[in-house]
């Protein structure tokens, strides 16, 4: 009985980006058609809002955060169950905040990238594949 | 000998079974492809506590807590930094560098901008990033078993060096996957049963005292200082002091030094020496804004460690090369995602240690010894068989600390030297990791003094400059071109690294020129991006780089796609 051999398991990406290892531009252009060039257009302006205003959300957290507390120092001796309330915006309060903040982030990427992409809308809602046909 | 008899339960048990894990890798490992991503058939979820595994470094078991002794409730900000790292992250890199295909941010450069010069710089960039963070981790070990078991600090470093890189050779990435997902439940549960322990056995008298920081003036009880380095002593009062054991002596108000090594008991009730920055509880002590040596600038010293923690997180080798572990794009989006979640809990807690630590082992920041606080309080707070216990279980999580995040430092070092730079075999990435292991440890040893908190945002500051910027314009704009990306690196690498070298070696200066100069990223992160755009907008880039750009946001399953 022989063991069953092993083979390395790549994906076409990974293959692509090993092969252009050496020499200036990509062996293989990357190549689109015209339609596919088209759908990625319209996903990628509609990801880079989505991003853009998740990184907003994210910059008025934590810059404004920190300048809150610096304009409020009387939130110090403000306390929470003993805690002074601007320690915990400090120690407890971003975390639920980020935690949220990147689940609606991921809702909203996952949505965009079935753009023109009818099949994946109701596959994407089972846990089991549509068979077509 | 007890100690040291805790020590190896706590430590040998991680290595065996980090070792074990790592074995059972072998067998399934046949190419370089393998080594590196494991054949990816990783779940999001354990994807993610890999991740997590991996990210949770000395820096945040130990770094943080004893930042908060030594800076104040502000010291808060870097956890909160290093897990919304993982939100830009989501945001901006996950999914499109995953559809790259490619392993590291060096592959990255060729595959996306068909350079190879870039690539070469940004092997580079690797190990610059890659040393800033192994040598604080190794010291941190170094320091951490010296603290609990009385032995040099030497042996320490030696060990975690051994046990990181013998795992990696025998192991490789497919083991280190599982090692880190093991790791990180390990580390979760090490940090949070005894904070919630230590809170309990505080009473609460201790509960309330931690949260109504009075400053640290006098010394409760005779107090013996252990100084690790040589320290500019300021007495305030004539002082009886016991050195080195020897019958205490009245020494006159003044500056006294310290030998390295030396022991100094104080009597109790005597005032605390000065020895620069403000003792804990003292005023602005519990201001929850970063002011490290009291610059004045708290919003600016926060938001610049804000700035280079969320940024650079993106850009951290060994982090990045664990989103290919994921099987898509969408995966890789996943993982971030709970990352937030794991990392979040995580975080909830150092806080605990650090305001604990000030109460209890304020005078750690006399002998700069504050990176040990999380190890040193159980003994303080119970001196009995569960004193003995927590200490055993927090080192032997502070020792999956640093194997977790060194061996994916390692990986990621070891792939810039023998994949970029000098490209090679398998045979050779299964042994560069010792000799990048042995480097590291020659130049933990002498690294002794540096927090290890502050030397792992350097690195952060280093990749917010160097990758942040190449990855965000590379996935998100077709303008980039391969000279303004190398411009724009090569700006960014003198303007963080470069200036936190100047930093170190030099001294800083007083002021706001501190924080630029100490913590560059608030001004260093824009110039990269503003040198790579400005560069190559002055330049063509090459006809395929728009649909080198778009096939990245393109989900794997669409059609027509393999």
């Amino acid at each position: 009985m022989t063991r069953q051999r092993r083979v390395a398991v790549t994906s076409p990406q990974t293959r692509l980006a090993l092969s252009s290892r050496r020499g200036g531009a990509p062996a293989v252009p990357p190549h689109l058609s015209a339609g596919e060039a088209e759908r990625a257009r319209r996903i990628h302006r509609r990801q880079l809002r989505h991003a853009l205003s998740a990184l907003g959300l994210l910059g008025v957290l934590l810059l404004g955060l920190p300048l809150l507390l610096a304009a409020l120092p009387e939130l110090d001796a403000v306390r929470v169950v003993g805690v002074p309330l601007s320690w915990l915006a400090v120690a407890v309060l971003p975390y639920p905040l980020l935690v949220a903040l990147a689940h609606w982030q991921l809702r909203r990427a996952e949505r965009a990238e079935r753009i023109g992409h009818p099949g994946r809308t109701a596959r994407a809602r089972s846990t089991r594949p549509v068979r077509p046909g | 000998m007890t100690d040291v008899l805790s020590v190896l339960l706590a430590v040998v048990p991680v290595l065996l079974v980090t070792l074990l894990i790592g074995a059972r890798g072998v067998a399934a490992m046949r190419t370089t492809s393998d080594f590196l991503v494991a054949s990816r058939r990783i779940s999001p979820t354990v994807n993610a506590a890999a991740v997590s595994g991996e990210y949770l470094s000395a820096a945040s078991f130990l770094g943080v807590a004893g930042l908060v002794v030594k800076d104040g409730v502000g010291a808060l900000w870097y956890p909160v930094g290093f897990a919304a790292g993982y939100v830009a992250m989501l945001a901006l890199v996950a999914a499109p560098m995953r559809r790259t295909g490619a392993l590291t941010v060096p592959d990255f450069a060729e595959a996306r901008l068909g350079s190879p010069g870039l690539r070469r710089l940004s092997a580079v960039v690797v190990l610059v990033i890659g040393c800033l963070y192994l040598v604080p981790q190794f010291t941190a070990a170094g320091q951490v078993l010296g603290v609990v078991s009385g032995s040099p600090y030497w042996v320490g470093v030696v060990v975690a060096g051994a046990a990181v890189s013998i795992t990696l050779a025998l192991g490789g990435m497919r083991a280190a996957t599982y090692v880190q997902a093991f790791q990180f439940v390990l580390k979760l549960a090490l940090f949070i049963v005894p904070a919630v322990w230590l809170v309990l056995a505080v009473g609460p008298d201790a509960r309330a005292a931690a949260l109504a920081p009075v400053e640290f003036s006098r010394f409760a009880a005779p107090t013996p200082v252990e100084f690790r380095l040589e320290t500019s002593v300021v007495l305030t009062e004539p002082t009886a002091v016991a050195v080195d054991g020897h019958p205490p002596q009245l020494l006159a108000p003044g500056p006294h030094e310290a030998a390295a090594g030396s022991t100094w008991t104080f009597p109790a009730g005597a005032a605390v020496p000065e020895v620069g920055g403000g003792p804990p509880g003292g005023p602005g002590w519990g201001r929850p804004l970063l002011d490290p040596g009291d610059a004045g600038h708290p919003v600016l010293a926060t938001w610049s460690v804000l700035v280079a923690t969320v940024l650079g997180t993106m850009g951290l080798p060994h982090i990045l090369i664990r989103f290919h572990t994921s099987p898509d794009g969408r995966g890789a989006r996943r993982t971030a995602a709970i990352t937030v979640a794991m990392l979040g809990a995580f975080y909830l807690f150092p806080g605990v240690y650090g305001l604990l630590g000030a109460l209890l082992l304020p005078e750690l920041y006399l002998s700069g010894a504050t990176d040990t606080v999380v190890v040193q309080l159980p003994a303080r707070v119970d001196p009995g068989w569960a004193g003995a216990l927590f200490t055993a279980l927090l080192t032997a999580g502070a020792f999956a600390a640093f194997l977790a995040t060194s061996l994916g430092l390692l990986l990621a070092v070891s792939g810039a030297l023998s994949h970029d730079l000098v490209p090679g075999s398998l045979r050779r990435l299964r042994f560069t990791p010792l000799a990048a292991a042995a480097a590291v440890v020659l130049l933990a040893l002498p690294a002794a003094s540096i927090d290890v908190g502050v030397l792992v945002t350097s690195a952060f500051a280093v990749a917010a400059s160097t990758f942040c910027p190449l990855l965000v314009l590379g996935i998100w704009w077709s303008g980039l071109t391969a000279r303004g990306a190398t411009v724009g690196v090569v700006v960014g690498l003198l303007s963080s690294a470069g200036v936190i070298g100047v930093d170190l070696f030099l001294g800083s200066p007083p002021g706001l020129a501190a924080i630029l100069l100490g913590q560059p990223a608030l001004w260093s992160v824009p110039l990269a991006f503003a040198t790579m755009v400005l560069v190559s907008l002055r330049g063509r880039p090459p006809a395929w780089a728009t649909t080198a750009m778009l096939r990245l946001h393109l989900d794997e399953s669409g059609p027509g796609r393999a």
